[in-house]
């Protein structure tokens, strides 16, 4: 056994760095994933009645209809995700780029990203309110502006509830895209600008030929992000709609924590859990594949 | 004359999204300081005399929270820079089998998705005895901090020049004293990034506290946002004046931290 110990006297100091963090890690992330694992293939309450039933939960997602109505959701807000994130967020970064003035550049880039130090929690609470049907800032603008007829309880009405959500934040600056875009337009090379400007482009042509070539490596990365987010859409659509009505809002990490905490279907909650993992590795490896190599962000 | 031509839809349009992206704060600051009877009459403007009083009530049904969340957001930090920073010197500084494996292992775990293991990490905790603690709503998002923490600061670190820890080894200096005295002092910008990453991470924690917590003894002030209440006369101003409240402290971490917060944000978001 001394070659144990020659090994262990050799590297005993690197692993005994990495033994922190794989208790919490091994504790709190590999064990519950296993778990999750397991407890798909089991008919769970949480607590004592726990039995194998092999595939039936699977079986049974596939025949959900609310399942289904969930998958449309996030198809809904991935799309309309992808539409928002490639068109306001990189007008607005283009917008900012050009400001000549440095001070004020600064400025208007710190402005806008107010929204991202608000806590979530409360920019939903806050557009719950814009979006309430009595003394709701919307319905009171539109009143204001004569158009009463176009009031609505926003979130409370199957056909506004979606929209609303995916109107949150509007005009959808305020996040980590248009600080990823901006990014990408300061570390293109300045004489490219100068060439643009000798050749006589006007800002349009400039944007087509120029900038949006130069920043394409953001927009794949944003892309990749904004469905990510999008597919895993759960604490706005909990504090805004709770789903409703009906199962209109319902996303798929929603109906797990539903199933699993109010109803106490632990192991189909896992199931739901463990499908929606399945969608995002695919996605996470067709990206890695097709995409990740040209990805540079700083 | 071109130039001045193209300045002004240029800075038009730009006053025209900042005021969009800006608007749902003016009213609900303007909101936060009226009551009921001067919401109605007066809508979109400033109304006197503000209410201010409507702060006083909203502290008084949440400050207690915030106390909890600071605790609880500042153990998240304090553990994450903990134990990234350890792993990350081990991936650094010694070379034995395995570390890659290791290596791959954490970063793996970026790609689980909260959810996933959400209802497991909720029955071990029930187990651990840690529900309705401090210590249980530390650990799991602690873990949720650790993968992207090491590996940002495994980069930093590989980045600080070899010939000053081997001149340090060479003096006989302990791992420790390497630890403390070369690699910490040196990486104090990538310790700021992981400890706004997670500072924020803990503040806008939802969902695990919703699960792992109930009654108030260890409530975060983002759950204790649903509950405020006004009276009659103050309407909804009380609940919007509570609103601001829990947003000060991270809006003052930006005005301090600006240039770390911005990479933190940023570079959080591309661990997906």
């Amino acid at each position: 056994m001394t070659n144990t110990a020659g090994f262990l006297r050799k590297h005993w100091k690197g692993y005994a760095f990495l033994i922190p963090i794989f208790i919490v890690l091994g504790t709190f992330k590999y064990i519950p994933f296993f778990n999750a694992v397991k407890m798909s293939f089991y008919d769970w309450n949480g607590a004592n009645v726990k039995e194998f039933i092999g595939l039936d939960n699977f079986v049974r997602l596939f025949h959900d209809d609310t399942f289904y109505a969930s998958l449309k959701n996030i198809g809904i807000f991935t799309v309309s995700g992808m539409l928002i994130q490639l068109t306001v967020p990189l007008i607005a970064a283009v917008l900012v780029f050009h400001v000549k003035n440095m001070k004020l550049q600064n400025m208007l880039k710190v402005w806008f990203v107010i929204p991202l130090v608000i806590p979530s929690i409360v920019i939903y609470l806050t557009w719950q309110w814009i979006f309430a049907g009595e003394y709701g800032v919307l319905n009171q603008f539109l009143e204001a502006i004569g158009l009463d007829s176009w009031t609505h309880a926003w979130l409370g009405e199957s056909k506004t509830a979606i929209w609303s959500i995916i109107f949150v934040n509007f005009p959808w600056i305020g996040g980590i895209t248009f600080l990823l875009y901006l990014a990408g337009l300061m570390s293109i090379s300045s004489e490219l600008f100068e060439v643009a400007k000798l050749d006589g482009m006007n800002a349009w042509q400039r944007f087509l030929r120029l900038e949006l070539p130069l920043v394409r490596s953001q927009v794949k990365l944003v892309m990749v992000l904004t469905i990510i987010q999008q597919i895993q859409s759960f604490e706005n659509i909990l504090v805004l709609t709770n789903g409703g009505p009906g199962d209109t809002t319902i996303s798929p990490a929603l109906y797990l924590y539903t199933k699993g905490f109010s109803y106490s279907e632990m192991g189909y909650a896992s199931a739901i859990g463990l499908v929606l993992f399945i969608i995002l590795l695919l996605l996470t490896l067709i990206n890695n594949k097709f995409v990740k190599n040209t990805d540079k962000i700083d | 004359m071109n130039r001045k031509l193209l300045a002004l839809p240029h800075y038009g349009s730009l006053a025209l999204l900042l005021a969009l992206t800006l608007f749902p704060f003016y009213m609900l600051i303007v909101s936060s300081v009226k009551y009921t009877q001067q919401a109605i009459h007066n809508f979109w403007g400033i109304s006197f005399p503000l209410h201010f009083d409507n702060y006083s009530v909203a502290f008084k049904q949440i400050g207690p929270f915030i106390g909890n969340t600071v605790l609880i957001s500042s153990g998240i930090v304090v553990g994450v820079i903990l134990i990234s920073s350890l792993a990350a010197y081990s991936f650094v500084r010694f070379n034995y089998p395995g570390k890659q494996l290791f290596f791959v292992l954490i970063l793996s775990l970026m790609m689980i998705p909260g959810y996933l293991i959400l209802i497991p990490q909720f029955l071990l905790v029930q187990k651990l005895d840690m529900l309705n603690t401090y210590q249980g709503q530390i650990f799991p998002p602690m873990a949720f901090g650790a993968a992207m923490a090491t590996f940002l600061m495994k980069t930093f670190f590989e980045g600080i020049p070899k010939s000053l820890i081997e001149a340090a080894d060479m003096e006989g200096a302990g791992e420790r004293q390497i630890f403390m005295k070369i690699i910490i002092p040196l990486s104090l910008p990538i310790i700021a990034t992981v400890a706004i990453i997670n500072f924020l991470a803990g503040w806008n924690n939802y969902i695990w506290p919703l699960v792992a917590t109930n009654g108030d003894a260890v409530k975060p002030v983002i759950l204790a946002l649903s509950t405020i209440t006004g009276n009659m006369d103050q309407g909804v101003g009380v609940k919007l004046a509570g609103y601001i409240i829990s947003s000060i402290p991270l809006l003052l971490l930006f005005v301090v931290a600006t240039k770390p917060f911005i990479s933190g944000v940023t570079s959080g978001a591309v661990k997906g």
